[in-house]
């Protein structure tokens, strides 16, 4: 039984913080909060935010559980409804974050309505529920008052608003900037990442150049403000985020990489009938699909209801494509994010944990490995039976992985200018995977001298 | 005013101040533009964008 925790992360905000019993997450809020909680709750803005999906649903629990230590400050403890795999901006594609933030605004425009105001707005606060961005932290609105400007301004465009111009203008994937400044990228680093021709659009002229050029020191000044003053900037962010463009050109592609290459719509198509055989015959809850690509298998995947997909890659630009597809086919179980596994999201934050590893947050119980081997360890140079030990790591219990044999052109096409360092055929291959799995199915893939292997994780591991 | 208020992010140094510089701009901007559009619903049927979305608004 695990002791009752605060969430590493949970420290920042003096109205609650979040913390786990028994694997259960609960929130508590702090007396210093009760007056906001009680209007979020009396306004009618949690009934209609929770109803529309747009905000985690929670329970009050007269009886729940408290933390010794901060119960004398606890005017409430909340159940909120528990999250599957969580997610952070450095992990998204443009897509993503873009949605998060017309979420965020969306939220607060709501918010007004109900005199209410958000007085924090960043990325880490946005999570991925059922394919769509969802407010995880309950405890981000305070009362409004109309003659201020909105507080979380600034966090906005830093978290959100800057990285999305960094991506359209610079074609630099917005999930670099998140991990180099998680807190979100200052206006003055911005305006100077930025080309010159952003001071001709006035969104960057007006949220980025101009931020940059006003320097005030010491306490701000007293200023007068209104609703309509808000709502008109919130009006033009919107309509600002709703044009930017991911940088898609820019970034090396693996689109269209079964359209384009030898690999021609027979292959796929027999790989696809293998690929079914395989997981019709598997029970599974979560499954992990390593260099997705357009998602193709990943959604086979999804045809299982109650299963939760996370479609991983290394290029963004896939993970953007990807993401549209899963909005506009409305795909609820899956998640694409953006991974690469020879770069995989480290633990941050205080004491590295605040943010889990990515290691730390994905246990599935199927690992789907499709066209991805040869790139390991002919492009990588990761020993075979290095990665037998990662798969074993990395799944529970089942692994789907196809074998593209050192004279595929695609593997030629790795080598071309060099020699594999490592022994690469089926038998090392199979020879070092059966040190932690047994072979349940195997097939070649008609057309090709490619292999698919269904596995299974032997318990315990030698 | 805001000396007394506890926040727990900082809104950024200058950052209210950036807010009524951008506010002024865009209510003058929202100001002329809808003076454009009532000026061309004259000639023609639209209705101005501000008309077709009040509804949205607070």
């Amino acid at each position: 039984m695990s002791e009752p925790a605060l969430h590493p992360s949970s420290y920042r905000d003096p109205a609650g913080f979040v913390f786990q019993v028994e694997g259960i997450y609960y929130r508590q809020v702090n007396q210093s909060y009760a007056a906001d909680y009680s209007l979020l709750m009396s306004s009618g803005l949690y009934d209609t935010l929770a109803g529309k999906g747009l905000l985690i649903t929670h329970q009050e629990l007269p009886d729940g559980p408290v933390l010794p230590a901060h119960a004398t400050q606890r005017y409430k403890t909340l159940l909120p409804a528990q999250l599957g795999t969580i997610s952070y901006p450095y992990e998204w594609s443009f897509g993503q974050l873009r949605d998060a933030a017309l979420h965020t605004l969306e939220v607060l425009n709501i918010s007004l309505r109900h005199d209410m105001i958000l007085k924090d707005a960043t990325p880490f606060n946005i999570q991925f529920v059922q394919g769509k961005p969802v407010l995880i932290d309950t405890l981000s609105f305070e009362k409004y008052d109309p003659a201020l400007p909105w507080v979380a301004y600034r966090q906005f465009c830093e978290c959100f608003l800057f990285p999305l111009y960094l991506e359209h203008y610079c074609g630099i994937e917005q999930r670099k900037f998140q991990t180099a400044w998680p807190d979100g990228i200052s206006a003055r680093l911005t305006a100077r990442l930025l080309p010159w021709k952003s001071r001709l659009n006035a969104g960057a002229l007006l949220h980025v150049h101009l931020p940059n050029s006003v320097r005030s020191g010491g306490k701000e000044r007293k200023t007068t403000f209104s609703r309509q003053k808000l709502l008109h900037i919130l009006q033009h962010l919107e309509g600002i985020i709703r044009k930017l463009k991911a940088n898609v050109a820019s970034h090396p592609t693996w689109n269209d990489y079964y359209n384009r290459t030898i690999l021609s719509q027979d292959y796929l198509h027999e790989k696809e009938k293998l690929f079914r055989q395989y997981v019709d015959g598997i029970a599974f809850r979560t499954a992990l699909d390593i260099g997705t690509n357009d998602g193709f298998f990943a959604r086979i995947l999804s045809e299982r209801k109650e299963a939760s997909i996370l479609a991983i890659d290394a290029d963004a630009t896939c993970i953007h494509r990807l993401y549209t597809i899963v909005r506009e086919k409305n795909i609820q179980n899956v998640l694409p994010l953006c991974i690469d596994l020879l770069l995989p999201s480290p633990a941050i934050g205080l004491r590295n944990k605040e943010r889990a590893s990515f290691h730390d947050r994905v246990h599935p119980e199927l690992v789907v490995a499709l066209a991805v081997l040869h790139h390991l360890v002919l492009s990588s140079n990761i020993p075979l039976h290095d990665i037998a030990g990662y798969m074993a790591a990395l799944t529970i219990r089942l692994l789907v992985i196809e074998f593209v044999p050192l004279e595929d052109p695609k593997a030629q096409e790795l080598i071309r200018n060099r020699d594999s360092h490592h022994p690469y055929d089926t038998h090392s291959f199979e020879r070092h995977f059966l040190e932690y799995f047994s072979i349940e199915k195997k097939s070649g893939v008609p057309g090709t001298k490619r292999v698919l292997y269904l596995m299974r994780k032997k318990t315990p591991i030698p | 005013m805001i000396g007394k208020l506890l926040l727990y992010i900082d809104p950024g140094s200058g950052s209210y101040l950036i807010q009524v510089i951008i506010a002024a701009v865009l209510g003058a901007a929202f100001f002329f533009k809808n003076l454009w559009w009532k000026f061309r619903s004259l000639f023609t049927r639209k209705k101005p964008p501000s008309q077709q979305n009040d509804n949205k608004n607070v």
